[in-house]
């Protein structure tokens, strides 16, 4: 049997799907191989008794419709899935408390909406808040140039990106100050940082306000079958353009011949060759565990040793047994924090007693994922550092779990007055062991690197190809370039294919 | 757009914006030129509490009835596993036992409390079954010092105390009391905190199982155990079959109840729970199916494709596709044996099929996949297994 492929894709999560469609609708002979019995990762479902929940998205950014496309519709477009799918569209941006004092804001998507809405809530942000979605928009066009275009020198962009040159390198806090944003209005713009993983102070202002642009203007999508209805898609469109997909797979090893790559182990001892790796993981392991350590340069290393690991995941699956209407769930997504301030939240949040958290009811937007009468709600906390890990013994595993769950529950339960613990038919609990199993990801993070100092987008993104240390090895996913959450692993994982396709072009050339 | 006032902002953060690229290098040019750290107790967790296999053999069999076995079971470290991962109570492993060229896989629950796992033991209780090829094999064939391949315990049959009322009625039939004797001894082992009543159904005195250990046990305030014999009269036992009366000493105001045994125990107790108007949530057993009527009593063709490669066998319409499978030598993966853990998910590439299974995803229906250990052909059959 003939065991070698132009590329073979590791892991068939958001990232390692989404290149393995676009290098086989380039003709290319691709092997993607997955862990899992299932294709996605983290974006798949689960059933427990009569409900199929989401496993981990909350919602997706970066789609819009087809009346105002963005760049992962426009993405969906080129692979030809986008019919094939069917989303839904968000209305409600978020509702988000803060507990401690007993405040809390429900803002819409649409910048004028956003503006006015806040500008209810903090009389006079109007000025400030313009401005910042002005900014925000010269940001988005400058980061796409500079994807392209990497030199910081280029006249175009002192030109046409004069202010993004100035807060490029400043903090989302440095940049407030300079916005004058009052800070009742920071902190509630704010709100998606933990999505990022990472607090103002030290969050780069161009991630941040390129996201909340994409969020704000382009609004939020989910599948209507979950997750997991546009992983199952991507796979079977990579098996019907050629492409081989080989389930409960895990690559032990990459494999050299000469120096060069020549293809892959698996834990059973199989081999399989290509010149050519796309890797849907953690660097941290790879270049750690399955390079061989005479073909890890030294700079990998260096890298990987400097960055940190970002948050973990924790989540509360639960079936609910009334409506949401019955319970008084009203909103699509809560954001239950303490502080509204996320440098203090960050600190609450490195913390095993975290139980601040983000909670999602399906239903209120897609009312037909579980029965009539019953709801579908997760309620997704992180932690920072290794605090579970410190914690956590094969003894007290199921126990600790349980503890933080009551513990996250209760809180939203005081929070937001609604009774939720008395509903509950059915749950299931992740912890960052269950993560780190799953996804294999080092200490069960779910958002790759912490996006901080000088591993935030932009440094990353400048030195983008000289810190692909090792050729023809492409890593992609929520530990690239553009961290994590969906859209983002979407377009990593097509801009890794991209590259391989031009290292296999170099190659010809040679 | 430049009239936008960035106050403070100039020159200086231009050029900081200019050599952020050599700012980066710099840290990374600085930072030691250590090993990474791929060792994380997270991960080593994970690892013990989901090992892919366990190597164990048998250190002791106990006699419990004229017809159940239980096997106590320790690791075979020889074959690499030092250390049996720990469990839920009510959870299983899947056995794995070669039979000839065929690999059997069953699940069995684990009769024993999770504390006795973190002393490196396990117990399974098997009921020899006429028809059974496994829990023949276990009795005819395995012996102290056979060894076999276990899975990492799963199922959720399991008590979530966020979840669960504090009062619980199990409801045992036969061999259905194994993981209620698993929940018994982790409430006494202080791993569980809840007042179990155990209503424990049986045809006579002779079949009942644990029941030294279940009177032993009910001395703990929170255990109560009753026997009910529906073959037998006696001065010491209920009669009959479990009903109301049964139930109601023991129902609180807010009560789970927990089921296990043969589909008849559970068709039985559907109707005597309609009675009490109960929400879904507080009746759980460990099976998910709904009666099916297999009609179809002829052989079909069925073609298995795996990653490497195919194989052309024959099922009969009353037997599941999944134990056609296992019968031919063809290796699947599975594990509990009623379409619940998602396991041996597998793609019908054309034929029908008719299966008890709810527990599919939404587009994996739309997509047709299935689950072959709990769906039987109804005509000739194309399936893509996972492996």
């Amino acid at each position: 049997m003939d065991n070698s492929y132009d590329v073979i894709v590791i892991g068939a999560g958001n990232a390692g799907l989404i290149s393995a469609l676009k290098l086989v609708k380039e003709n290319k002979k691709v092997l993607v191989l997955e862990s899992n019995n299932v294709p996605g990762g983290f974006a798949t479902s689960f059933i427990r008794g009569r409900f199929e929940f989401e496993a981990s998205l909350h919602e997706m950014s970066g789609f819009g419709s087809s009346e105002k496309t963005g760049p992962i519709y426009k993405l969906f477009e080129k692979l030809e899935i986008v019919d094939k799918i069917k989303f839904i569209n968000l209305t409600e941006a978020f509702h988000v408390y803060g507990k401690d004092k007993k405040e809390d804001y429900v803002m819409p998507f649409g910048i004028q909406a956003f503006i006015d809405k806040m500008n209810e809530y903090v009389p006079g942000s109007d000025k400030a808040m313009k401005k910042f979605f002005i900014l925000a928009e010269e940001v988005q066009k400058a980061l796409i140039f500079l994807e392209n275009d990497r030199n910081v020198n280029s006249k175009i962009l002192s030109e046409q990106f004069p202010n993004f040159m100035k807060v490029a390198a400043l903090s989302t806090d440095k940049v407030f100050k300079a916005l004058k944003m009052p800070k009742k209005a920071a902190e509630i713009l704010s709100t998606y940082w933990v999505y990022l993983g990472s607090p103002t102070s030290t969050l780069s202002f161009v991630h941040f306000a390129s996201m909340i642009l994409s969020y704000i203007y382009l609004g939020a999508v989910i599948p209507e079958k979950r997750s997991h209805e546009t992983s199952i898609i991507l796979a079977e469109e990579i098996t019907k353009n050629g492409g081989v997909i080989k389930y409960l797979s895990t690559v032990q090893e990459i494999l050299f011949e000469e120096g060069k790559v020549s293809g892959v182990r698996l834990s059973d001892g199989k081999d399989f060759k290509s010149k050519h790796i796309l890797f849907n993981g953690s660097p941290t392991f790879l270049y750690g565990k399955m390079i061989p350590k005479e073909f890890v340069p030294k700079e990998a290393l260096k890298l990987t040793n400097s960055r940190i690991l970002g948050a973990r995941g924790f989540s509360i699956y639960l079936g609910l047994n009334q409506s949401p209407e019955d319970i008084g769930l009203n909103d699509y997504s809560y954001f239950i924090y303490h502080s509204l301030d996320s440098n203090t939240e960050f600190e609450n949040m490195s913390s095993i007693k975290n139980n601040s958290s983000v909670a999602i009811v399906l239903n209120n937007k897609n009312p037909h994922c579980s029965p009539a009468g019953t709801t579908l709600m997760t309620i997704t906390s992180v932690f920072f550092g290794d605090v579970f890990n410190n914690k956590v013994t094969e003894e007290n595993y199921f126990e600790l779990k349980n503890q933080i769950a009551e513990n996250i529950l209760n809180n939203f339960e005081e929070t937001t007055g609604i009774n939720i613990k008395s509903y509950i038919e059915e749950i299931e609990i992740a912890s960052p062991v269950t993560y780190a199993r799953y996804a294999g990801h080092p200490d069960g993070v779910i958002y790759g690197y912490k996006l901080t100092g000088l591993d935030n987008l932009l440094p990353r993104t400048l030195n983008m190809e000289n810190e692909n240390y090792v050729p023809n090895v492409r890593i992609c996913g929520g530990f690239d370039v553009k961290g994590d959450g969906f859209s983002s692993t979407y377009l990593s994982g097509y801009q890794a294919a991209k590259l391989t396709l031009l290292d296999m072009k170099g190659e010809e050339e040679e | 757009m430049n009239d936008l006032k960035l106050e403070g902002l100039g020159k200086k953060e231009i050029v900081k914006f200019k050599n952020l690229k050599k700012e980066r290098e710099k840290v990374i040019a600085t930072t030691p030129l250590n090993d990474i750290k791929v060792e994380y107790n997270v991960n080593e967790i994970a690892r013990f509490l989901h090992p892919k296999l366990q190597y164990v053999k048998v250190i002791d069999i106990i006699n419990e009835s004229k017809d159940v076995k239980t096997f106590l079971l320790a690791p075979n470290a020889e074959k690499g596993t030092k250390k049996l991962a720990y469990f839920k109570a009510g959870q299983y492993i899947s056995v794995r036992i070669r039979i000839g060229k065929c690999l059997y896989k069953r699940p069995y629950t684990l009769s024993c409390s999770p504390k006795l796992a973190l002393e490196n033991r396990y117990t399974i209780t098997i009921k020899r079954k006429e028809e059974g090829v496994v829990s023949n094999y276990f009795f005819d064939n395995i012996s102290i010092g056979s060894s076999f391949v276990v899975s990492a315990p799963s199922g959720n049959f399991c008590y979530e105390r966020i979840r669960d009322a504090k009062n619980v009625i199990a409801i045992a039939g036969g061999s259905g009391i194994t993981p209620f004797i698993s929940m018994a001894e982790a409430i006494n082992d202080q791993l569980l905190n809840f007042n179990l009543t155990i209503l424990y159904g049986a045809k006579t005195k002779k079949d009942l199982i644990f029941k030294e250990r279940l009177d032993k046990l009910s001395s703990n305030e929170k255990i109560k155990i009753k026997y009910i014999l529906s073959e037998e009269e006696s001065d010491l036992y209920d009669t009959g079959f479990i009903e109301k009366e049964n139930i109601d000493p023991y129902l609180k105001e807010e009560t789970s109840f927990f089921i296990c045994g043969p589909i008849e125990l559970y068709q039985h107790m559907n109707e005597v729970l309609k009675e009490y108007n109960l929400a879904k949530k507080y009746i759980r057993t460990d099976l998910f199916f709904s009666e099916i009527d297999l009609k179809r009593k002829e052989d079909f063709n069925v073609k298995v494709i795996t990653k490497d490669k195919e194989f052309n066998i024959t099922c009969n319409g009353q037997e599941t596709l999944l134990s056609a499978i296992e019968k031919n030598g063809i290796l699947a993966p599975s594990s509990c044996h009623v379409g619940v853990c998602g396991l041996c998910r597998s793609k019908i590439l054309s034929g029908k099929i008719k299966t008890f299974d709810s527990d599919m995803r939404a587009s994996d229906k739309d997509l047709n996949y299935i689950h072959p250990c709990s769906s039987f052909p109804e005509s000739d059959v194309v399936i893509k297994l996972p492996n």
